[in-house]
């Protein structure tokens, strides 16, 4: 525990510094790692410590975006509606998850699918509040570009760290335990006394606040919202994807995930102009054939530990 | 001494190959202008990627051939600097700095569509790189105060008021109006542009439905608009949008006397995939080829951009070709009036401009936006456009269905 | 009457779903595979069918065999050369496994065919008729049938045959079934190739309704998705009825809420029955 400790904060520290002396693209590639570090270990608490496969990721991070967009435009401060952007997705995670977390594998997936879904076209339709299809300005921070650049940086990279330091904490908590023995035998788990339902209502309210405050961040930082960009699928898919690179249910997986996935597509982007997709497409089916014991080593010995039930 | 840091370090990640590219780039001596063109090659927007390309090679292409771009006493080449964001709008603003800030571009075309220009325009204000949106029309793109911003498409009341004009001055049986938009920046903004222009007119709104992007099916509104009778049926969206409710209208025997569209007709393959069902199906447009300007520009006359399409693309531009053609030769005289690539004094000078060009008068707005363009309402007969205004162009006169 | 209109309108758009699912719905239920892949086939059954009227003049009906068959071929190939190897793995390397081979089909199609929208359109289309004021589109009509009939077919496949048989019996119980000697991955391939073949049959049956580009292929993948969960997984019968409710649904909640509501709509009830009924409507509980 104290190991990890210490490498996280060797690691914020490290990006902190690259930031401060990189060029502002090099600082914004920072900030995006950041932020996809604090989607990934999100789902992780849902989707590795439970087991429960969640795309729910786009809609936290969605409506964090717009819960922050639509109070900074009421001229709230920044801070505080970055802070109600995570409560309210935060809520909103305890609420559905009330209703959908009875459901199982594919429909569970689904269900959380649907969710970012529904979201977008509630969005999209109700333009007096949040702009609609017309996409919903921020207020511009009259800083100079360079502190501007450096000071959402911070902000992304703070969050990923209290993420991850929120990660740590559960592994040795009692919901961390409890959630590892709903992941392989729920039926089991209850039994044993574990209250399964009221734990994993308390992961996906995890999973969620982090992302929405990310996701408000986001809108701050861009300026500029439309619900096709926040609501992307992309935004669920991805985290799940680096997750699965660096190793599910486990502390710095999910944030070498995210480094390995987004410098594959950085690679790929500079290098193919249209056969981007196609490039990253061949990477994704060399890694699951040929890599099956290196980054998704931890995954077999958990779907071998399921297979034994 | 930051950057060597920050790549020897980097090294050591795997991030390294990628990095590295652009140490080199940035390192080039600058005989050249760059400018940078995030372009959506790839995802939904791939076909208006695709035309947008193409006006900017032709811009760039005429440019070199004519010896380049003089200004400072020197003369640079043009190199245009693509850059694929696969239709994802957080991807072109991230594109748009990172040619700024690694690229070293000298100048900015905007991605396309009101949406992605407005998000990528808040990255080339804040570095102050004069930015050109081809694509974008809806004033919302243009209210932010921005500086460094400017648009070669008039605003959506300009493509609403003719039309508007026409049709009621020339049919006094239209009364009834069905307006069928995307939910969309664009093709709403210009939906409820129009549904202003016909009242003003004292028409009667019969009908006002939106769908989603990505509906696969417009029975339902089609219809409901059928139950509303209208003369008369105006529907926004993109090419695939259109083709699919024309063919559902049809089908479901919703029978107007005047459909219009937006935008979707001005381009060939809205023409080949309707076949005889495009017939009379009328539109406007920013451009058209039959319009006739002299140009200052490098192209000359719209004449002679006819030809030079024709010579290299073969057929004709369609206004949003022409419009990324007129983007390169608009920033190319913005220039040579200043006579210098310092970005403040072009974007001075573009702000200034008021010159004929092949594409029309050029003459941008306190906001950014161009003001002086007087987009053409044209129809779709036998697989042809065929403009019916202004009376200065004129092929023929509007038709009515049956 | 126009409630007539609306109801034939969502049965004519609600058999193209149910067509659209039917093959996903198998190799999702009979492999456990959610294969991204499915909304590319169809397209590309699109393409073939667009490229034999353009070059031979073959009507789209009959390059619905033609697509199937090839689409059968490429399905096939893949399952053995790539999908086999993981077929025990989570859903979740598998699904990232079809989205990687996804991306690279998808891409290459944007390459050869570039992605403008193209139609067919034919020389004589089948006229819309009236019947009592209700307008049924000819080529719908002539579509929804093919698309029963090809729903119909595969069912009598997986009950009288042979290898429909393998197939229901490495569905229900795959160790099983290896034990009473079947050729599992071979079972598997083939499943995997019907799924394609319907794919492809479907693509080039509406090409004669929807603009042809690879673009289209997430929102097929979309509907998919959604039929599958309101029928239930891997059985023919739920396709259909998740397919015809699906567009039934849609096209009520156009007329009555506004076209932009429909999607949020058939979401709505998605997850009320989700949260209702696990199973889908004719799933059956504890079959997964």
């Amino acid at each position: 525990m104290k190991r990890d400790w210490v490498i996280l904060v060797c690691g914020a520290a490290a990006i902190g510094a690259l930031g401060w002396s990189g060029d502002n693209y090099f600082i914004r590639l920072l900030t995006i790692l950041c932020m996809y570090a604090t989607l990934a270990q999100s789902w992780n608490f849902i989707g590795g410590f439970a087991g429960y496969p969640s795309f729910a990721t786009a809609a936290f991070f969605g409506l964090g975006a717009y819960t922050s967009g639509v109070l900074q435009n009421q001229g709230l401060p920044i801070l505080m509606c970055w802070g109600l952007a995570g409560l309210c997705a935060a809520v909103f995670a305890v609420l559905i998850g009330g209703a959908i977390l009875h459901l199982r594998g594919h429909y569970f997936a689904i269900a959380t699918l649907i969710i970012a879904e529904m979201l977008r076209e509630i969005v999209n339709t109700t333009p007096n509040l949040t702009g609609g299809g017309m996409g919903l300005n921020l207020p511009i921070l009259r800083i100079s570009v360079d502190v501007q650049s450096r000071v959402f940086l911070l902000a992304m990279l703070v969050l990923a760290v209290v993420t991850t330091a929120a990660a740590i904490l559960l592994q040795r908590s009692r919901l961390g335990f409890g959630l590892r023995c709903i992941q392989q035998n729920e039926s089991a788990a209850s039994i044993l006394g574990v209250n399964a339902y009221q734990y994993k209502t308390a992961a996906f309210g995890m999973s969620a606040v982090f992302v929405g405050m990310a996701g408000a961040i986001y809108a701050s930082w861009v300026n500029y919202i439309e619900p096709p960009d926040v609501f992307d699928i992309l935004i669920a898919v991805k985290p799940l994807v680096m997750v699965l690179l660096g190793g599910i249910g486990t502390i710095f997986g999910p944030i070498i995930g995210a480094m390995v996935l987004l410098a594959l597509e950085e690679l790929v982007w500079r290098n193919f102009l249209t056969v981007h997709a196609a490039a990253l497409g061949v990477i994704i089916i060399l890694l699951v054939l040929f890599l099956p014991n290196g980054l998704f080593s931890l995954l077999k010995d958990l779907s071998a530990k399921r297979a034994k039930q | 001494m930051s950057r060597e840091w920050t790549s020897k370090l980097l090294t050591r990640f795997a991030i390294a190959g990628a990095i590295l590219g652009s140490a080199v780039v940035a390192g080039q001596a600058q005989e050249t202008i760059r400018v940078g063109a995030p372009l959506p090659m790839t995802g939904p927007l791939a076909p208006e990627g695709a035309k947008q390309k193409k006006g900017y090679d032709l811009w760039a292409e005429t440019a070199n051939a004519k010896g380049g771009i003089k200004a400072n006493g020197k003369t640079y080449k043009v190199e245009i600097v693509y850059f694929d964001y696969a239709s994802n709008t957080p991807r072109a603003v991230q594109g748009a700095e990172r040619m700024i800030t690694e690229d070293k571009v000298n100048f900015l075309f905007a991605p396309f569509g009101s949406g992605a220009s407005k998000a990528a325009s808040s990255v080339s204000e804040r570095y102050g790189i004069p930015t050109i949106a081809a694509t974008a029309s809806s004033a919302e793109v243009y209210d932010q105060g921005y500086k460094f911003l400017f648009g070669t498409l008039t605003p959506n009341e300009t493509v609403t008021e003719p039309i508007a004009n026409i049709v009621t001055s020339k049919n006094k049986d239209v009364k009834k109006v069905a307006i069928l938009a995307r939910n969309d920046l664009f093709p709403l903004a210009v939906a409820q542009q129009m549904e202003k222009s016909l009242k003003a007119k004292g028409m009667e709104i019969v009908a006002f439905e939106r769908y989603a992007i990505g509906t696969m099916d417009h029975s339902a509104a089609v219809t409901q608009m059928r139950a509303a009778r209208p003369d008369w049926v105006y529907a926004t969206g993109y090419v695939n949008d259109l083709i699919l409710i024309r063919k559902q209208m049809n089908e479901l025997g919703l029978r107007p006397k005047v459909i219009t569209m937006v935008a979707g007709p001005a381009y060939r393959e809205f023409a080949e995939a309707t076949g005889p069902l495009g017939e009379n199906i009328s539109s406007v447009a920013w451009w058209h080829p039959a319009v006739r300007y002299k140009g200052k520009d490098v192209f000359g006359t719209t004449e002679a951009f006819n030809k030079a399409w024709d010579a290299k693309y073969k057929g004709e531009a369609d206004y949003a070709e022409a419009s990324a053609a007129a983007a390169g030769a608009i920033l190319q005289l913005g220039i040579e009036k200043a006579d210098s690539i310092d970005p403040k004094k072009v974007r001075d000078a573009l702000a200034s401009l008021d010159v004929e060009t092949f594409y029309g008068k050029v003459k941008f707005g306190p906001s950014g936006q161009i003001t002086s363009l007087e987009p053409p309402v044209f129809q779709l007969r036998g697989g042809k456009t065929v403009v019916v205004w202004p009376e200065a162009v004129k092929q023929g006169e509007l038709e009515f269905f049956k | 009457m126009i409630y007539f209109q609306i109801l034939a309108n969502g049965l004519m758009l609600g058999a193209l779903y149910a067509c659209i699912a039917v093959g996903f719905s198998l190799v999702w239920g009979v492999l456990n595979v959610i294969n991204i892949l499915h909304g590319t086939f169809i397209v590309l059954g699109s393409y073939i069918a667009f490229f034999a009227f353009r070059f031979a003049g073959i009507h789209p009906f009959v390059s619905v065999f033609i697509a199937g068959f090839v689409l059968f071929l490429m399905g096939y190939a893949i399952q053995s050369a790539m999908i086999n190897r993981v077929i025990a793995a989570p859903v979740l390397i598998t699904l990232t496994l079809t989205f990687g081979i996804d991306l690279v089909l998808n891409n290459a199609m944007l390459v050869a065919f570039s992605a403008d929208y193209r139609k067919i359109n034919l020389p004589s289309p089948l006229p819309s008729f009236e019947v009592a004021s209700i307008f049924l589109p000819g080529d719908r009509v002539a579509a929804m049938g093919l698309a029963l009939l090809l729903t119909i077919l595969l069912y009598f496949l997986l009950r009288a045959t042979n290898v429909g048989r393998a197939i229901i019996a490495v569905r229900m119980d795959r160790e099983a079934a290896a034990l009473m000697g079947v050729d599992v991955k071979r079972v598997n391939a083939i499943t995997f190739g019907i799924g394609a073949l319907m794919a492809g049959a479907t693509g080039a049956l509406i090409s004669v309704i929807y603009p042809i580009s690879p673009l289209n292929s997430s929102a097929f993948l979309g509907k998919a998705f959604v039929v599958c969960v309101l029928g239930g997984l891997g059985s023919v019968p739920g396709a259909l009825v998740g397919g015809l409710m699906l567009g039934v649904l849609e096209s009520f909640g156009g007329f009555w809420f506004g076209p932009e509501h429909a999607v949020t709509l058939s979401f709505g009830l998605l997850l009320i029955l989700l949260f209702a009924r696990p199973g889908g409507l004719l799933g059956k509980r504890g079959y997964e």
